[in-house]
């Protein structure tokens, strides 16, 4: 993955490209992730797929959990990975653990141990080491590490302890981590400026290609994204890429200046 | 008229033709998916075309109710309304009344149904079907017929056969666009060979465009039903296409175009791919299989489909049955195996390599030499001899030795 910035607004929004292994072009950011099920864009099949504007939509978002029921890591992996799974060799993915339909954190059931997600086949718990197996058999150009999301209504210590267990999780996906893809750390924090900011500081440390920016789309106001997003992206390195999801509709989109990738 | 019908080969009764409609020019035997509501569910007009469909039916019953021919007309027509450029056929309605429906009852006037918006007894007449026929444009039409269960015996067989030529005169006065749309007659008469001569001869005399044979692929056993389409194909004029109705299983195609008919309709293929199975040479393959799971190869490694150029029966696996994406992909590969089969049959008799073809595809699907009897007995009557692909001591076990996952046709029939 390549990525560069090449001009700044007067505020805060930036525009650049993100280059990908596979795609034809680079991608002019800021870009929207297609989101898919089972890695195919929804009802979009791949012969149909050139019809939509290219490059932009070579940028592929899926989410790992949507193979829990198979096939299995194995048999993804001795396939080639997802882009042979799918046939879309031309296209870059963006793996993330949640979407915002088929796989929901499910801030209760999560533990120190790992995240859980509501999913298709029930509630499931995927601890760093079950994650980066997927993310191994998967081979993404991106994936975001695990995170532990919560709502913005969850209490201050709960919030508190979302960050620590995200950060902790980072280290140990990234210890794992055998794939060529690119990390994006997942940066969280709820509706609480001190600690969105703590995370962030947290997670610039670490030895990341990008950042993550998760925890939105859980209940909080839309007046209170720009600050936290502000206070997010005061910390971040300019030079690299952001990620978000979770935010809905395309007017709200308006919100997240100097962020990249949607 | 609006067709010309051109025989291009022949080989003994089978025959491949082209025929020329209003919208396209279109390579028999061919297979014609249904489309029900103006639409193939699942595929867009544009893979339809790549696919290589050639004409698709729309339902005349679904679309008189929603949007109404009215509408369809009023927008340009069903072609305009759903984009498809190529050949379209529309049936008269009948049938869905009476299979859809608890309450139809047939009267001389028309079919008496309830309505399904409000429960009110309505009336369709051959007149009126024609008349919603003519206002969505498709470049066949069908006469409405008076549809019995094939199983049923007696004389309400014999009633509705007379019936159905009544109401032909009907139809064909009522009929206000003769030069742009063809409209068929239906053969009846169930699996009488007296009644269905009667029911030839009739249709015959009116001179149609193109005649199709009803009645049948309803529960009736495999030998009544190739000897009806035998005895059928057998007294209709040579110079017109021939339409069997609701045959979809690619072993019937076969044996029918080896018969002598032309053309064939099924929702088969696009409905047992929603449900999981995949067309193969082989007969079926059911993709839920557990055994599926882990399987890396394509659906069918000979075929050349978007489908199996990409993708593994282990991902189709995943798919089916839960994700809309399942039924998209597998009907377009199921569709993509029907229109392969078509061109094969067109290209084999032209070429004069049919009995070869045949042999070909009966050895692929019964590689243990169990073909069914009914296969052997329509073939000798098409003059295709296929003793080298029946065993010469067949036991009965051999039809169980097959590999996991696949399925003879003839079990799910």
């Amino acid at each position: 993955m390549k990525f560069a910035v090449k001009a700044w607004s007067n505020g805060k929004a930036r525009t650049g490209f993100l280059q990908l292994g596979n795609c034809p072009a680079a991608i002019d950011t800021p870009a929207l992730l297609l989101s898919t099920r089972k890695g195919l864009p929804h009802f979009i099949s791949p012969d149909l797929l050139p019809s939509l504007p290219s490059p932009d939509s070579h940028l592929l978002q899926f989410s790992p959990l949507h193979f829990l029921e198979g096939p299995s890591s194995k048999t993804i992996s001795n396939i080639g990975g997802l882009q042979h799974l799918l046939g879309l060799h031309e296209y870059g993915f963006a793996a993330v653990a949640r979407d915002s339909v088929q796989s929901l954190p499910e801030c209760d059931a999560t533990n120190k141990f790992g995240a859980s997600f509501e999913t298709t086949c029930g509630r499931r718990l995927i601890r760093p080491v079950e994650y980066i197996e997927m993310i191994s058999s998967m081979k993404p150009d991106i994936w975001a590490s695990l995170a532990d999301e919560v709502p913005s209504w969850v209490s201050d210590k709960r919030n508190k302890t979302s960050v620590d267990r995200t950060v902790k999780w980072l280290d140990e996906c990234i210890a794992l981590n055998s794939t060529g893809g690119a990390v994006f750390g997942a940066i969280v924090g709820g509706n609480d400026l001190e600690e969105r900011q703590r995370c962030a500081v947290e997670v610039v440390k670490r030895n990341v290609s990008g950042y993550w920016i998760g925890g939105f789309g859980f209940g909080e106001s839309m007046d209170e994204r720009p600050s936290l997003l502000d206070a997010v992206t005061d910390v971040l390195p300019e030079e690299m890429p952001r990620m978000i999801c979770g935010l809905g509709l395309p007017g709200i989109v308006f919100q997240s200046f100097g962020v990249e990738v949607v | 008229m609006a067709l010309r019908f051109e025989i291009l080969g022949r080989f003994n009764r089978a025959r491949a033709a082209q025929l020329t409609l209003p919208h396209f020019t279109c390579q028999t035997p061919l297979f014609m998916p249904v489309g029900t509501q103006g639409t193939i569910k699942g595929l867009t007009t544009q893979q339809l075309e790549e696919i290589g469909c050639q004409i698709i039916l729309g339902n005349t019953y679904h679309l008189a109710l929603r949007p109404t021919s009215e509408l369809i007309d009023e927008l340009g027509g069903l072609h305009k309304f759903m984009n498809w450029p190529r050949a379209m056929l529309t049936d008269s309605g009948g049938f869905q009344m009476v299979s859809l429906l608890h309450l139809a009852d047939i009267t001389e006037k028309g079919v008496t149904f309830q309505s399904p918006v409000d429960g009110k007894p309505m009336l369709l007449t051959p007149e009126e079907s024609i008349q919603i026929q003519n206002r969505i444009g498709a470049d066949i039409i069908m006469a409405l017929d008076d549809v019995v269960k094939t199983t049923i015996t007696g004389p309400r067989i014999e009633e509705a056969m007379y019936r159905t030529l009544r109401w032909i005169d009907r139809c064909i006065a009522a009929h206000k666009r003769p030069h742009e749309q063809n409209l068929f007659g239906i053969v009846q008469g169930g699996l009488d060979p007296v009644l269905r001569d009667i029911c030839v001869r009739g249709l015959v005399d009116r001179n149609l465009p193109g005649y199709a044979i009803g009645g049948l692929a309803g529960g009736e056993d495999k030998d009544s039903f190739w000897r009806v389409v035998a005895q059928c194909t057998a007294s209709l004029p040579e110079d017109k296409p021939r339409y069997v109705m609701g045959v979809g299983y690619p072993l019937d195609i076969v044996v029918c175009s080896a018969l002598g008919a032309d053309m064939y309709d099924c929702v088969y293929p696009t409905r047992t791919a929603r449900f999981g199975t995949a067309l193969i040479p082989e007969g079926v393959l059911k993709l839920k299989h557990q055994a599926m799971a882990d399987d890396t190869r394509p659906i069918d490694p000979t075929c050349d489909c978007m489908v199996c150029r990409n993708y593994s029966r282990a991902y189709i696996h995943c798919l089916v049955t839960k994700d809309a994406m399942g039924s998209q992909l597998l009907s377009f590969h199921n569709l993509y195996y029907m229109m392969k089969l078509s061109r094969d049959l067109h290209s084999s008799i032209v070429r004069g390599q049919f009995p070869e073809f045949v042999r070909k595809f009966l050895l692929r699907m019964f590689p243990h030499g169990d073909v069914p009897q009914w296969v052997c007995n329509a073939m000798e009557v098409a003059g295709i001899d296929i003793s080298s692909c029946c065993a010469p001591m067949s036991s009965p076990l051999t039809s169980e030795i097959c590999e996991v996952g696949f399925t003879k046709l003839s079990e799910i029939e």
